[in-house]
Parts: C-alpha cells; structure tokens; sequence
C-alpha cells in the first residue's frame, strides 16, 4: 500500500467516524414509518457482520417505501464508501443532499461523506472544500 | 503337425480372435454408453432455464393499498379462498380485514417460511399487519414475488427442478404402483415384465410394456421412439448401467424431473413440478391426492390422457391410479371414496407461450446478456428477481389498447395504429413496465426497444436545460424571438422553421416558449447557444447514440426508440442524477445462493438549479401549454411535468413525463411510417393520462435548491412585480438572476405594505 493510501484511508476511517458521531445522538428518527426504521436497523446490523453487500441490498429495499428519504440515501453512501466505491459514496451523499432540506446537521453529513469519498480518491483539495461546507453547515 | 490340425488350430484361433474382437466391441460399446449415461445424467439434471419473478408485494401499515387491489394481487398469486388450516397460498376476507397465508419463498437475503398472516385496512391503506401465529403485530411482511416467465432452452422445453424431499409421499406412491412396482427391488430392468414382453415379440404383437422406470428414464433421455430389438437392447444396457452408477433416490428424483407431460403451444412441459403448475396452478408441496393420481396417471400418455380436452378418460385413468394403490394398501376405503369424488379441479389455460410479458422479458434478458453466458441461463436454473411491478405492467398495456381502439373509432380511416409503453421508478431506475406493441402478449416486435422514431418535441427540454444552465443569460421568464428564421449552413439547403400552428409569436416568454413548443424560438434559442453545446447536453442526459449534428436536430429529427427516451427523461425527474434504467434487482442460483445483484447508481451530471428550472417549465406544458388536456385524466394539483412530442406529417406521436413516483413514456404511431394524424397531445398523451390515472400517482415536488428563489414576475414585461400585480405568477431563478427593474405594478413600496397590510386581513 502506497503511502497516500494509507494516508487517506485513515482520513476515510477519521472522517467516517465524525460522520458517525455527528449522526447517533439526538438526532430524529430517520423515518416515521416502523418497516423503514426495521430496514435501517437490520442493514446496520448487517453491516457490524461485514455483510456491506446485503446492507446495500436492505437499504434499498427500504428507499422502495421511502424513496425521498435523504437518511436512507446517506447510508447508501456511507456503505458504497466503505465497499470501497468513493465516486458512487459521492454521488450518493449529493443525493442525499437533494431532499435533506433544511436539516443542516443531516447536510454537515453528507458533506462529509462527499470530503471521505474525494480524499480517497486522492483529491485533496476537493476534500477539504467539502470539509469546509460541513463545517460551515455547522455554525 | 498335421494339416488338418494345423487349420484346425487355425480356425478355432480365428474364431477367439472374433470372439475377442467381438467382446472388445461390446465393452466398447459399452463403455460409450456408460459415458452417455453418465455425462447426460449428470447434464441433464441440472439443464434448468433461469426463472424470473416480478417485484414482490411488500406489506407494511401505511401503504397505500384498497382492498380490491390486494384482491388482484391474490389473484395475479394464484392464492386461493378460503383459508383451509396452514395450508400455504390460501386466504379469507372478513370485510376490511384479510386472512393469510404466505407461501415461503427464497429471497435475496433468505428464506422466509410461511406465515399466517392478518391485514387490516382503513379506507384506502393498510392499518395493520400481525403474524396470526404469534399474535405479534408486523411492521413489514412480503408476499412471494408473482413468476413471470423462464429464459428457455432452444427446443423450447421447460422445467421446474423439485427435490424429491418436495414431492408428497402419495405422488411417489402412486407412480410406483401403476408404472413400476418393484422400482425398489430391480436393478434397472424387470425380467418378467421383459419376458412378456419377449413372447408379445415372438407372437408378432410387436415390443411392449415391461418397462421399469429406469428404463422409462433412459428412453426418454436418449432414444428415439421407434421400437425395435436393437434399441430395447441398448434401453437395456443402459438402465442396468444407470443404476450402477445411482441411487434409487437420485434416480426416482431425475424421473420426477425428466418425464414428459403435455405440451403448451411450442412449450413441452416436463417434470412434475412444471406440470404441477400447468395443471393446477400450484406449486407440487401443495398437491392433493386425486391430484397427484391424475398426473401420475398422466405419463402413460399426456396427450390421450389430458384433462383439459378429455376430462372423462383423464378421470378414469386417475381412479384406476388410486384402485392401484388401494389394493396395495397404500390408501384407506375412505381415502379411496374421497379421491375418487373430488373433481378435477384442473385450472384453466395458464397463460399463452412463455411468459405474459413478452416486452420487459426481453429487455431482462438483454441486460442479462451483458453479464451471462446465453447458456447459463437456459441451463443453470439460475433466479432472477426483476423489477416488473404487476400493477404498472397491467395498466400500461390496457391503458394502450384502450385508448388506440378509442383514437380508431373516432377517426374514420385510422386502423392498425401501433404503440409502446415504458414505465419506471422516478427515484432509483427501476423499469417497472414495458409494453412492446398493442397486443402485449405477441412476443414480436418490441417497439419499447427497437422502434427508433423521431422524437421531435422531445428533444426540446435538453436546449431549454442547456440555455438554463446559464442564469446570467436566460431565465425562465427571458423573451424569447419566435419571428421567422432562416438558417443557412454550408452544403444544406436552407433551414426555415415553422411552428405547428403556422403563425409566429413575436416576443415569449422562455418558459412559455417550452410549454406551447413553439419551434422557431426553440431552434433560435438553440442556435444561439450552439448545437454543439444542446447535443453534448443530450449525450450527458443519457443519449448514448450518436446525433446528426445538423440544426434540425434541435426540433427533435432524432431517432430514438422508448426506452433511450424514458433514459434522458429519467435524468430530469430526478433532479440532474443520471441513474442507469434497470430491470433486474437480484440474480440466485438454483438453490437460492446470492449470485448478483444490480444496485442502484447515481451520477449527478447536472447541477440541481438549471434542472429544477427546466421541470417547472414542464409542469407549465401541463398546466398552461400543449399538455392542457390531461386534467381529463388528472388534476391540475399534482403539478405533473411532462412534454409532447410531434413528427412531421403527424407520423408519430409522443409523451413523455413524470409524476412524483413514475415517469412514463409513451409513443403511437404506424409500423410503416405512414402519417397517422395524431399530435403528441391527441394520441400519446391520451394513453399517458389513462395510465397515470390508474396509477393514482403522488404529486411532483421537486426539493428547492439552495441557490433558487421564487420571485413575483409580471407575465407580459417578464419584469418583477408582487403577487398583487394582476396576473402576476411566481418563478423559480437561480439567485441573482431575477429581473431587477420592477414592472410599473409593483413600482411603490407604499403599495407593496399596503397589499401585505391587506392580505394580513384577508
């Protein structure tokens, strides 16, 4: 493993991580209907095991009730992040950000996950412009 | 030695030498069949063409779903009422509450056993859900996914692998004791039998009879059917060598799976648990015993013995079947009176040929194609989960028919008019239905894939979304020049547009310009920003064939098929994200192992603002412009985007829009080419309205970018004005581009407090 990589995929792990932190507590339910929530927790579950490919497949199963959930958009993102597919992680989060509204905290996430996936890519620069629109999201 | 010794010896050396030759031969010979035996056991038991299933239902409370459409889905299921104990695939309603049992079924993330289950409705959604077993309520539950077809082998037969651990006991029962009742003592061939068989031979009665089920086996697997000596002889060889090799179970499980019984059209049903299926639209766990004697005694001859066209003789053949195994004690007297009363309960003809959906079939297994061997997937057995939805799938094709059969009528000298349909999912690209022509059942000519038309309007939107992309220069309420135009290019003859009512328009707004399709402003507006720029801006959208770079082209002379249409339409609805159109969610081995699955993707190609523009331009094409008429169909509250699309000459008539949830594209028109007289507005958008009404679709609200704002605007300056300017209208602009200098309406700021100070007491 080269170097940058290694450097980056600790600036994944590091940026995941922050995502993760900023996400769990207090935040609202990421759906009001109990068969998505089912869906979110079993592909959480899922993906602890390391079965990335079969939470990618229940989070999609949950965005067929809930289509324009950016929550359920999110995870996607953060899951194809982790299989390793950073150019769909980003795709993903900028969709989220499509239907996150004025949910600020929900968008500091998603941008986020968009500086994770271009570090990775080894754009540095488009990382840290992202980085800088989650931390201004927070203000 | 003497000379007689000598060829003596000669002679019994040659005749050992024959004698050996002739051993070899047959050892040879042998050894060829046992290879056969063996490489076409091993082949065929597995030779299972690839099953495809339909989105499955998903139950949760909040869904949106009426009684009488769960009804409809228990019916396309083939559930049956009433509930009879746990028995899978039965149910009972109690006015707005339902009973039942779902039959277990192998999804992608793994077996669901059956459920007992109870739905309860409130009005027009489902309120409850439980688990009648557990008394527990459910938050999600999942009926098993409709099947919709098979990827055949050429020879066109097909096949529903079973286990013999599936087949009820009384079916096996019954076979052993009508075709072979020492099938578990022989070892391959049953030498009485063979002996009567023999004398009937001598007797010059011909070869008959006597055969065990190996031998049954072997002559459906390898023989022709003529019946000489010769080939009894090798049926022979070859039985006793496939029970060399294998077990009574492996062998009993392969004849359950190989024997021939009956024929549907150009489909040969083979196996039991196909013919279990075609005959009693079941699956074989859930077989009765009359049932079970019926198709037993099928195999003697699935043609005389049909019980579609000869119910008497089918019956008899059946009772015989359940005498049989009376006397064999394998049956109660009452077992026997009750088997022999119940009715044939055959169902009617299943559906025509392979698969009721011919269209979406042929587009799964094109994008299969791309990722399988042809062979494997006639032979592997192999699962695939599509994204057909049943209910899009039903109304697009009626929806079609009616609405061309209504166009007929009306218009004298209009017959044999063509359509397509393709419907899919706003939000993830799912193709949820395609419809190839009028008759959707023809499994022909697909025009949803292969008709390349020219689009015409349809191509508008891309010069309307590039011009948008630049809010400096155009806006939504930008004037545009709709006088006439001349363009002339190097090696062309002169272009000179026109617009569809021969008229020109002088200055319009931009939006307008879309939602009335005017065509001189679109190609001056188009022209203005650069072909080069509009074809680029239709590549990104999703258009991979090349486009004729010529002028015309922005008027749409354009050739595309439904399909690559429904591909740049899918991009605008949802939001500037290019999401590659799928049929197919999951791919499973025969035994129900994850192979693929074909997730979603999303590429944004374009910024969010210019998108959401130009989709407010397009609810104005169904709310003001040349899509007015389809609040017959639906109401002006939905906001639905859309765009109509006409060739020259009226040759072909186009929709193309979008709800909230769906996005469906439709085109009618003739085979040949010939002009059929219809704009886009009065042939396709008629079918688009109808489907869409069937579909109840949710309404269009696109997200509010970040970077959009919505300004008062005065229509006919296109300057800024207050919602208290007579005929004032609301648009969306990419911040900063609004019109600065105010229309004289809203000049004053005192007007402007005193019509908030009024609307405070409104």
């Amino acid at each position: 493993m080269s170097k940058l990589s290694i450097h980056s995929a600790w600036f994944v792990l590091l940026l995941l991580l922050s995502a993760c932190t900023v996400l769990r507590p207090e935040t609202p339910p990421a759906s009001e209907n109990p068969a998505v929530l089912g869906l979110l927790e079993q592909a959480r579950t899922e993906a602890a095991e390391n079965k990335l490919q079969s939470a990618v497949a229940t989070i999609e199963r949950a965005q067929r009730l809930e289509p324009r959930n950016p929550w359920l958009w999110q995870e996607l993102a953060r899951l194809h992040l982790a299989l390793g597919d950073h150019t769909q992680a980003e795709s993903l989060a900028a969709r989220s950000n499509t239907w996150a509204g004025s949910d600020r905290a929900l968008r500091a996430a998603n941008w986020r996950l968009i500086g994770a996936a271009r570090a990775a890519r080894g754009d540095a620069a488009g990382a840290q412009a992202a980085e800088a629109r989650a931390v201004e999201l927070e203000r | 030695m003497k000379l007689s010794t000598l060829r003596q010896y000669l002679t019994r050396k040659r005749l050992r030498l024959i004698g050996l030759a002739l051993l070899l031969l047959l050892a040879g010979f042998t050894l060829y069949l046992d290879f056969r035996v063996r490489d076409a056991f091993e082949g065929r038991r597995f030779a299972l063409p690839a099953r495809l299933y339909a989105r499955p239902l998903e139950l949760f409370p909040g869904l949106k779903l009426t009684p009488d459409a769960l009804i409809q889905e228990l019916a396309r299921l083939d559930y049956k009422e009433p509930l009879t104990g746990d028995e899978p695939g039965r149910f009972a309603r109690h006015g707005n509450s339902f009973e039942i049992v779902a039959r277990p079924f192998v999804f992608w993330d793994g077996a669901q056993p059956a459920r007992k289950l109870r739905l309860d409705f409130r009005g027009d959604s489902l309120s409850g859900v439980h688990n009648l077993k557990s008394d527990q309520p459910l938050t999600l539950a999942r009926l098993d996914p409709l099947y919709i077809g098979g990827i055949y082998p050429a020879h066109n037969e097909d096949r529903l692998l079973v286990r013999l651990e599936e087949v009820p006991e009384q079916l096996v029962q019954a076979l052993i004791a009508i075709e072979d009742r020492k099938f578990y003592k022989h070892h391959g061939i049953h030498l009485r039998g063979m002996a009567r068989a023999a004398v009937a031979l001598a007797t010059g009665r011909g070869v008959q009879g006597g055969s065990t089920l190996t031998q049954q086996l072997v002559k459906n697997f390898f023989l022709s059917p003529e019946r000489t000596l010769r080939r009894k002889a090798t049926e022979i060889l070859m039985a006793l060598l496939v029970e060399l090799h294998y077990d009574k179970r492996d062998i009993l499980e392969t004849y359950l799976n190989e024997i021939y019984l009956g024929q549907d059209g150009n489909r040969a049903i083979h196996g039991i648990g196909l013919a279990s299926q075609f005959y009693f639209g079941k699956p074989l766990k859930e077989l009765t015993l009359p049932e079970s004697a019926l198709l037993v005694g099928m195999v003697k001859g699935p043609g005389y013995y049909d019980p579609r066209r000869h119910p008497e003789r089918a019956r008899e053949r059946r009772d015989l079947v359940l005498a049989e195994m009376a006397k064999l004690e394998m049956l109660l007297p009452a077992q026997l009176a009750a088997a022999r009363s119940a009715p044939l309960d055959v169902v009617e003809k299943p559906t025509m040929g392979t698969t009721p959906y011919p269209a979406f079939l042929d587009l799964v297994r094109r994008q299969l194609r791309r990722d399988y061997d042809e062979d494997d997937l006639r032979s592997e057995g192999l699962h695939i989960f599509t994204t057909l939805d049943p209910v899009a799938q039903t109304s697009a094709e009626q929806a079609l028919a009616k609405r061309l059969a209504q166009i007929e009528r009306a218009r004298k000298g209009v017959t044999g008019l063509e359509g397509a349909v393709v419907v899919t999912n706003v939000q993830n690209g799912e193709v949820q239905a395609v419809v190839g022509g009028r008759d959707a059942h023809f499994e022909g000519f697909n025009r949803a894939l292969d008709a390349h038309r020219p689009v015409g309007s349809l191509l508008k939107p891309v010069t309307y979304l590039s011009a948008l992309m630049h809010p400096d220069r155009y806006t939504l309420a930008t004037l545009l020049d709709d006088s006439p135009l001349v363009w002339k290019e190097r090696g062309i003859p002169d272009w000179k547009p026109e617009n569809y009512d021969k008229t020109f328009h002088g200055q319009v707004p931009l939006r307008l310009a879309l939602a009335h399709s005017y065509n001189v402003a679109s190609a001056r507006l188009g022209l203005e920003l650069g072909l080069n720029e509009v074809l680029d801006n239709a590549r990104r959208l999703g258009v991979e064939r090349e486009l004729p770079p010529y002028a015309a082209s922005l008027l749409g002379a354009v050739e595309l098929a439904p399909l690559e249409v429904t591909q740049m339409y899918q991009t605008l609805a949802s939001g500037g994200f290019r999401v590659p159109l799928r049929a197919i969610r999951e791919v499973l081995t025969a035994g129900g192992q994850p192979v693929q699955r074909y997730a979603l993707a999303v590429e944004q190609v374009f910024e969010a603002a210019p998108v959401y523009l130009l989709t407010s331009a397009l609810q104005d094409v169904v709310g003001e412009g040349t899509a007015v008429g389809l609040k017959e169909f639906l109401p002006p509250s939905l906001k639905l985007a859309g765009k109509t699309g006409t060739t020259d000459e009226l040759r072909d008539s186009w929709f193309a829009g979008f709800s909230g949830d769906r996005l469906a594209v439709v085109w009618v028109g003739y085979d040949d080419n010939r002009p059929a007289g219809l704009t886009g507005a009065a042939g396709a958008m008629l079918v688009w309205g109808e489907l869409m009404r069937k579909l109840d679709p949710e309404p269009l609200a696109p997200p509010l970018p970040e970077d959009v704002e919505r300004v008062w605007i005065d229509p006919a300056s296109g300057l800024r004005a207050d919602r208290d300017c007579a005929g004032a209208i609301e648009l969306p602009f990419v911040h900063g581009s609004a019109p600065e200098e105010s229309a004289p309406c809203a000049s004053s700021p005192v007007k402007k407090f005193k019509g908030w100070f009024r609307r405070l007491f409104e």
